[in-house]
């Protein structure tokens, strides 16, 4: 499903603030599986994430996501992967403020054509599934932390992706909203999407629902657990 | 499909001007005002010169006028028969106008004493031409109905004071349509007899003499043969006043956007500085679009379609506030600069005329500009990679 090959990203790469940070990185994620990036703050999860979602490219090295080296891919292809294969959720939820639940839900779909009023009823099905359908005409600043993450994911899961990506995502929630989005991941993953979540939160890679864990430090994999 | 992204990304750019409400509204005021002035300038120097063209097409070919000491004099009415044996003339007619200085309203109107010739020229009149030897009417301009003549109509009596202090009283049967106003907005044409009553004009002298030619192409000929037969005449051609209108609306109009350059450099620097400048929260929201699936295309069609609003807009307010501005309310701001003191009174309304060309011109150099800003920082911060939105 997804697979790197010796991955290496540098920033600044050639000016004195060069930084590397991924080196040489080789991981297997199959198809289903629920997988924690894991590490301290700065080990590497982060850009390996945004590398393994196509939202920027390795300095060397292949990533391959469906049997297809992405590494290299020009930028249109680049977003067509982005919005065919992945649903993103942010540390930060990254929504857009001023305008409301649903049309944040709605806005990865917008360039694709699709007619509103189809769009919108295929969002609110999705919020309705999360426990957000009598809040989708509010404006998203002001929505609670947790009902922000909700409509988050419902953004990220609105084109069916079969790979979610989240990054830090119970880093701004409490031990109650953490355990409802780690269930609504696991309820994903039943459903037979991948999970790929970059954490240091011990409460969500201690779940049982996580088979994979890839432990990180300052840019290299130091470990790789596997679960049944 | 298609249609429908299109759809859905403007409605996308329209939500997103309305968050940015205050910054775009500030844009907005800036740009309209700017498209405003710059409109109002173009409009009334162009219905200036129009309403001149309009007027002048209709005059004589030449005017022999009588020079003494550099100034303008009575001609004796006798020349006539030598200039009409010129080759190419094909008839003289003398002409009677001057000046007459309405204390009352402090305005000052010209006056014209008809012959003949000048009968033909009434097709922007309501009413008709006085006589030659009609006494005690007039044909006015709309300008002194509106001042003098209480019911402002055809009836009405106007009363103007002779050179010798007696009061002399004439029937308005005539006032010119308002597609005249430049020239006729001050003018009252009366009969040549009257003319002379009312100015004390000695028998055998006209005010100018006028030249008709058969052929256009004759015309500078003739009328450096009538400077060579009479040195102390001076010949008028019409193209030359023609091209006098146009010289000095032009003049005008270059004058007052040169005043109004500083606005103008003041207006580019605020429009650069709001579009280019991007706030943290809108490239933020540019690398969370791209992110989530939207392409660099994308994107940019929404920064087109945000700058293509916001300078329409503006575009449409400002030259609607213009046309308003000079053809309603009598270019109030500043008319007295290009109109000239000898129609400031009577004031007059113009006509509206509107050059096509212009207003393109002003598209490309406003709407064109701004919609590149927009686009241009947009583009540079839509194609880095959206991971530094990972990162907060």
């Amino acid at each position: 499903m997804i697979r790197t090959e010796n991955v290496t990203k540098y920033f600044n790469r050639g000016n004195p603030d060069e930084v590397i940070a991924i080196n040489d990185v080789s991981i297997e994620i199959k198809k289903g599986d629920f997988t924690v990036l894991k590490g301290p703050s700065g080990s590497g999860k982060t850009t390996l994430l945004s590398l393994i979602g196509c939202m920027s490219r390795p300095t060397s090295g292949k990533v391959i996501v469906e049997n297809r080296d992405v590494s290299r891919l020009p930028e249109r292809f680049m977003t067509e992967v982005r919005r065919n294969t992945f649903g993103f959720i942010f540390q930060q939820f990254h929504l857009i403020k001023g305008i409301t639940v649903s049309d944040n839900v709605m806005l990865p779909l917008y360039p694709t054509g699709i007619k509103p009023s189809k769009l919108r009823k295929r969002a609110e099905e999705i919020l309705i599934n999360l426990g957000m359908g009598s809040r989708k005409d509010f404006p998203v600043q002001k929505l609670s932390g947790g009902e922000q993450q909700r409509t988050a994911i419902a953004r990220a899961l609105i084109n069916n992706p079969d790979i979610i990506l989240a990054d830090e995502p119970t880093a701004h929630l409490d031990t109650h909203l953490s355990e409802e989005f780690l269930s609504i991941m696991r309820n994903l993953q039943q459903e037979g999407k991948t999970i790929v979540v970059a954490t240091h939160d011990p409460l969500v890679y201690e779940k049982d629902c996580v088979n994979l864990i890839v432990e990180m430090r300052d840019g290299m994999v130091k470990d790789i657990i596997k679960k049944n | 499909m298609a249609l429908e992204k299109h759809r859905n990304i403007l409605d996308y750019t329209l939500q997103a001007l309305l968050r940015r409400k205050f910054k775009n509204i500030g844009i907005i005021l800036v740009f309209t005002f700017v498209i405003f002035m710059l409109s109002s300038i173009l409009f009334l120097s162009y219905s200036l010169r129009q309403e001149a063209h309009l007027i002048l097409q209709d005059s004589p070919e030449i005017v022999v006028q009588k020079m003494r000491a550099g100034r303008h004099e009575l001609i004796p009415i006798n020349l006539e028969k030598d200039i009409r044996k010129i080759p190419g003339v094909s008839s003289t007619e003398p002409r009677y106008w001057g000046y007459y200085y309405d204390s009352g309203a402090k305005a000052n109107y010209t006056i014209l004493g008809i012959g003949t010739a000048i009968l033909k020229n009434n097709r922007l009149l309501n009413g008709r031409m006085p006589l030659p030897h009609e006494k005690n009417v007039a044909a006015i301009g709309r300008g002194i109905a509106d001042v003098r003549i209480i019911k402002k109509d055809i009836g009405s009596t106007l009363y103007l004071q002779a050179a010798d202090g007696r009061w002399m009283n004439f029937n308005i049967i005539g006032i010119f349509e308002s597609d005249s106003e430049i020239i006729t907005s001050d003018l009252i044409i009366i009969s040549e007899d009257d003319f002379k009553i009312l100015n004390n004009m000695p028998e055998g002298m006209a005010t100018d003499l006028i030249v008709h030619v058969s052929n256009e192409t004759e015309i500078p000929t003739v009328a450096k043969k009538v400077k060579e037969q009479f040195p102390d005449s001076r010949p008028i051609l019409r193209d030359e006043i023609i091209r006098t209108y146009d010289a000095v609306f032009g003049w005008r109009s270059g004058l007052i956007i040169t005043l109004f350059t500083g606005a103008l450099i003041a207006f580019i620097i605020l429009a650069w500085d709001k579009a280019t400048g991007l706030s943290a929260e809108e490239k933020q929201e540019i690398g969370i679009l791209k992110a989530i699936g939207w392409e660099t295309s994308d994107v940019l069609e929404m920064k087109f379609w945000e700058g293509l609003v916001i300078s329409l807009t503006s575009f449409i307010s400002g030259l609607i506030l213009a046309y308003v501005h000079i053809f309603f309310l009598g270019a109030s701001l500043f008319a007295p600069a290009l109109k000239g003191w000898s129609v400031i009174y009577p004031d007059f309304k113009l006509t509206p005329f509107i050059d096509f060309y212009q207003i393109a011109t002003l598209t490309a150099i406003t709407i064109v500009p701004y919609i590149a800003s927009t686009i241009i920082p947009s583009w540079k911060a839509s194609i880095t990679d959206p991971d530094t939105v990972m990162r907060g």
